[in-house]
């Protein structure tokens, strides 16, 4: 991950190209996925019809388990977006790398980067807190984020809320970099390190393959954690446990 | 933290959060538009008309049993009738039978006195004629043997005398 970066700056802000281009690309893919997916919708569903509407019963489920029918209803399309689009995110990177002649990585996954975890992160934890002081208001938000079970819990609850931010962006940014990394590794010390390696050539094919496969199992499993993670969220801090 | 080492040594891209977090919002609002919108509603429609259909069959059944009841109390009061209309029918017929019957037996109680009295008349005819022709023959054979003539209107009397006198025995 020492590789160069594009960056530029824009509003006084830093932006990285590879990031952006990433993650316009993993939209534009579930933008176009939906619109196929959901041509031509009638009550007897055809073959698309059924596979988006297993993949939104699917993340309906998630959160159907963890809150309340209202506030499930209210936070579906929310779910739905999320898992969609952390799954071609995550899958995206696999298939496509995109590495120019700057070494500059363009395309990848977009959640291979930490900045874009944590701002996933950020805005599941702000929803959830909004939730919550959505429910039980300012102090009963407060009250049951801090005190509860016990008042004297309080720099434990600190912390796990500060952990709970953690671990729910670095989870996800681990898995899928840490994917992305060992096929690359392999790709480029074992395979081909800038010569014909000899045995290890040949043999590093079927672990790549292997080692993508399980890639993609990882991707579809972080995507399925974020999301649940989210809704679990959104129930604690609402206080329906 | 590897990436994160990274990062301190450049500047942090902040505004790779603004961007996702304000393209994740246009994604949220595009696939509201597109998918979930329609697709929900689409789930929704479908529980709907599942659950009115059931309903339906519900209604559609009880109907059918209404129905039922409804012909087979009809199928009764049907039965009921037709065997009111055989009994009116057989009696009816009885009645007739026995008008005809009465009516054939007077008739031929009738006709057989009407033949009686035609008989009587007949035989009280062919007895007057052989009265008056028994008178006449004796006259005749009296006047015959007497040769004496002797008035008819005399001898009448005599031989109605006579005539009775047969018919008692």
């Amino acid at each position: 991950m020492n590789d160069p970066t594009a960056q530029f700056d824009f509003l006084g802000l830093t932006f990285d190209w590879g990031t952006i281009i990433s993650t316009l690309l993993a939209m534009a893919i579930v933008v176009i996925v939906s619109i196929v997916l959901t041509r031509r919708l009638s009550l007897k569903p055809g073959k698309r019809q059924n596979l988006i509407e297993y993949l939104l019963e699917f993340t309906s489920s998630i959160v159907d388990g963890q809150l309340p029918k209202k506030q499930a209803r209210q936070f579906g399309l929310y779910a739905f977006t999320l898992f969609f689009f952390l799954i071609v995110s995550n899958e995206m990177g696999l298939l496509l790398h995109f590495e120019g002649a700057d070494g500059v990585t363009y395309l990848k996954s977009p959640t291979a980067t930490p900045i874009a975890a944590m701002t996933l992160a950020v805005m599941s934890l702000v929803i959830a807190h909004g939730i919550g002081t959505q429910e039980l208001g300012l102090k009963g938000y407060l009250k049951n984020m801090l005190f509860k079970p016990y008042s004297w819990m309080l720099p434990l609850n600190i912390i796990e809320q500060l952990a709970n931010f953690l671990t729910l962006s670095l989870r996800l940014f681990g898995n899928i970099f840490a994917g992305e990394m060992l096929l690359t590794l392999v790709a480029n010390n074992l395979a081909w390190p800038g010569h014909f390696n000899g045995l290890w050539t040949v043999a590093a094919l079927p672990i790549e393959m292997i080692w993508q496969g399980f890639s993609l199992f990882i991707g579809g499993i972080q995507a399925y954690v974020f999301v649940i993670l989210t809704s679990v969220f959104i129930a604690q801090l609402s206080g329906n446990e | 933290m590897f990436g994160l080492t990274t990062l301190a040594a450049e500047k942090i891209p902040i505004g790779n959060s603004v961007f996702i977090i304000i393209s994740f919002l246009a994604l949220m609002y595009i696939l509201k538009k597109v998918a979930y919108g329609p697709v929900t509603k689409t789930l929704d429609d479908r529980a709907a008309k599942i659950s009115n259909d059931i309903d339906g069959a519900e209604v559609a059944r009880q109907e059918a049993e209404n129905l039922a009841v409804q012909r087979q109390s009809e199928l009764a009061d049907t039965r009921q009738k037709a065997t009111q209309v055989v009994a009116d029918a057989k009696a009816s017929a009885q009645k007739q039978s026995d008008t005809l019957i009465s009516t054939a037996s007077d008739r031929a109680t009738l006709i057989s006195q009407r033949a009686q009295t035609d008989a009587e008349k007949l035989k009280e005819d062919a007895i007057l004629n052989a009265k008056n022709d028994v008178a006449a023959l004796s006259v005749a054979i009296a006047s015959k043997l007497m040769q004496k003539e002797l008035s008819l209107n005399d001898q009448q009397a005599l031989i109605d005398a006579y005539i009775s006198d047969l018919e008692t025995k």
